[in-house]
């Protein structure tokens, strides 16, 4: 048996959690679409946990899964403090059940294999109030504080925002560099380079009022001005769909 | 306290130190006690357009090393007696200046004097950052073309990094756009950068617009600064910039191409 090429290691995440307080999909989706159009990119691709406390077992766990994927959450698995018949039969059908690490119940094996983002059954759990959905959404798996700077960011000039989100309220010139390892909001021209998501983030964004950069990336995947003709000149949010670069116009 | 200037660009040829001498001057006209040093070590300059390179003894560098007094090196201008030329050293280089003494002598300086104006050397290297160091004002000289916007740009970064009042925490220098050599004319036919698109870039207020003069050359060769000529564009422009500098409000002239007529055309106005 090879041994070395692989390792389990446990680690905490903090997961977006989605509480169901009714069994009726037609309603859920009603709710959803409603939240879900307030920020349709904060939502992308987020992974989520449903919690299921409140609902009995005639819920269609699979429908709930459907659900949540038709709305580009990536669906993780279920949650909350149910009978053992409830989580039985969620594994039955083949989904994860996850344990908060505030959840008094035994552990229970957890299948990631079949998920995007490896989970923990100690996963971090995001409390909530008595919402049907929380107010606030972890937009991404981690939440990145802002790093402002205010004026130009001259040639020859770089700045990291590490673990940040950097703002830059000003232009950044030509033979600039701004690096983030979360989003790059730009309040003036982009015309040197920006580099988000540096530290592998898949979800980061750029943002800038006047697109004429040099170059922009994001998790490692790049344009040089000439792809970026589309919106040259213009407002424009650069992001990533799948391995590829998308710009859209920012107004 | 006297105010120190820089008149600096990065790039080199664009005029630093035909703007500093047209600016000392224009600054001692007005009656202010002005001293020009040349920081470009090893290129001295500033004594030919000054057209006083005959009266060097002793220079900077001799200052700094304690071999002359100021008093002995400082050249008294000999049509405006308020201002004084410190000259730069021909035979030795940039290294001879450090950051210690060169704040000893723009003290000692700033006692005697109402405006030190200090002309850069091209480039970012020691030469350069020396003369922006100690820098309360900074006039960034720049040719309308993208090679000099992007040196300009480069400049104010070290400005507001890399000088004293950065270090020090102290409130920013104040920074001047002088766009020099430019030619509305070729700004119309698209063969150079509008003043618009220039001040786009750098975002910093324009203080003046130097247009492109067959008197700018004249008066270099002369050794007679080309604010002296109060007939020409670009000595008109100096004059707008020093009254700018001393806080009045100017309408830029020169910005739009002429429309000769067939007189002026004759007799080359």
């Amino acid at each position: 048996m090879a041994d070395g090429s692989i390792e389990f290691k446990g680690s905490s995440f903090t997961l977006s959690v989605l509480h169901l307080k009714t069994e009726k999909l037609a309603d859920l989706r009603e709710d959803l679409i409603k939240k879900v159009a307030q920020a349709p990119d904060f939502f992308y691709l987020v992974p989520i946990i449903v919690d299921i406390e409140r609902v009995d077992n005639s819920i269609d766990y699979q429908g709930v899964k459907l659900l949540v994927e038709e709305f580009k959450f990536t669906f993780v698995g279920f949650t909350g403090t149910v009978s053992k018949e409830q989580k039985k039969r969620i594994r039955e059908l083949g989904f994860s059940f996850v344990n908060s690490a505030n959840s008094s119940a035994n552990n229970s094996v957890n299948n990631t294999a079949k998920v995007e983002t490896p989970v923990n059954p100690e996963a971090v759990v995001q409390a909530s109030a008595q919402e049907i959905i929380p107010a606030e959404i972890a937009p991404q798996l981690e939440l990145y504080t802002d790093k402002i700077h205010r004026g130009q960011i001259r040639s020859g000039q770089q700045i990291y925002a590490k673990g940040q989100n950097l703002v830059i309220i000003g232009s950044v010139s030509a033979g600039a560099e701004v690096i983030a390892d979360g989003n790059i909001h730009v309040y003036g021209s982009l015309r040197g380079r920006a580099i988000a998501g540096a530290k592998g983030h898949h979800q980061a964004q750029i943002y800038c009022q006047n697109l004429e950069a040099e170059l922009v990336s994001i998790n490692g995947n790049y344009w040089l001005s000439e792809s970026m003709e589309q919106h040259w000149s213009l407002p424009a949010y650069i992001h990533l769909s799948d391995t590829e670069l998308v710009s859209s116009k920012l107004i | 306290m006297a105010r120190i200037i820089v008149v600096t660009s990065g790039k080199g040829g664009v005029g630093k130190t035909t703007s500093s001498a047209a600016i000392g001057i224009g600054l001692a006209l007005k009656g202010h006690k002005v001293v020009l040093i040349d920081f470009d070590i090893g290129l001295r300059n500033l004594d030919l357009i000054m057209g006083c390179e005959r009266r060097v003894v002793y220079d900077f560098v001799n200052v700094i090393n304690g071999e002359a007094t100021l008093n002995q090196a400082l050249i008294k201008d000999k049509r405006v007696s308020s201002l004084s030329i410190l000259p730069a050293s021909q035979t030795r280089d940039k290294d001879a200046l450090n950051k210690e003494n060169v704040g000893k002598v723009l003290e000692d300086l700033g006692e005697r004097f109402d405006y030190i104006i200090c002309d850069s050397p091209a480039g970012i290297e020691a030469g350069a950052m020396m003369a922006l160091y100690y820098a309360d004002e900074a006039i960034v000289t720049t040719n309308p073309e993208v090679s000099s916007v992007r040196d300009s740009d480069r400049i104010l970064g070290m400005l507001s990094s890399r000088s004293r009042r950065a270090e020090l925490g102290l409130e920013p220098i104040k920074e001047h756009l002088l766009l020099t050599r430019y030619s509305p004319k070729r700004v119309e036919e698209g063969e150079m950068l509008s003043v618009e698109d220039v001040e786009d870039i750098l975002a910093i207020p324009l203080l003046g617009v130097i247009p492109e003069s067959q008197a700018v050359l004249k008066a270099s060769n002369a050794g007679e600064p080309v604010i002296l000529d109060t007939e020409s564009d670009a000595g008109k422009a100096y004059q707008d910039v020093i009254d700018r500098l001393l806080g009045e409000t100017v309408e830029f002239r020169f910005l739009l191409a002429e429309k000769k007529g067939i007189l002026s055309r004759l007799f080359g106005g």
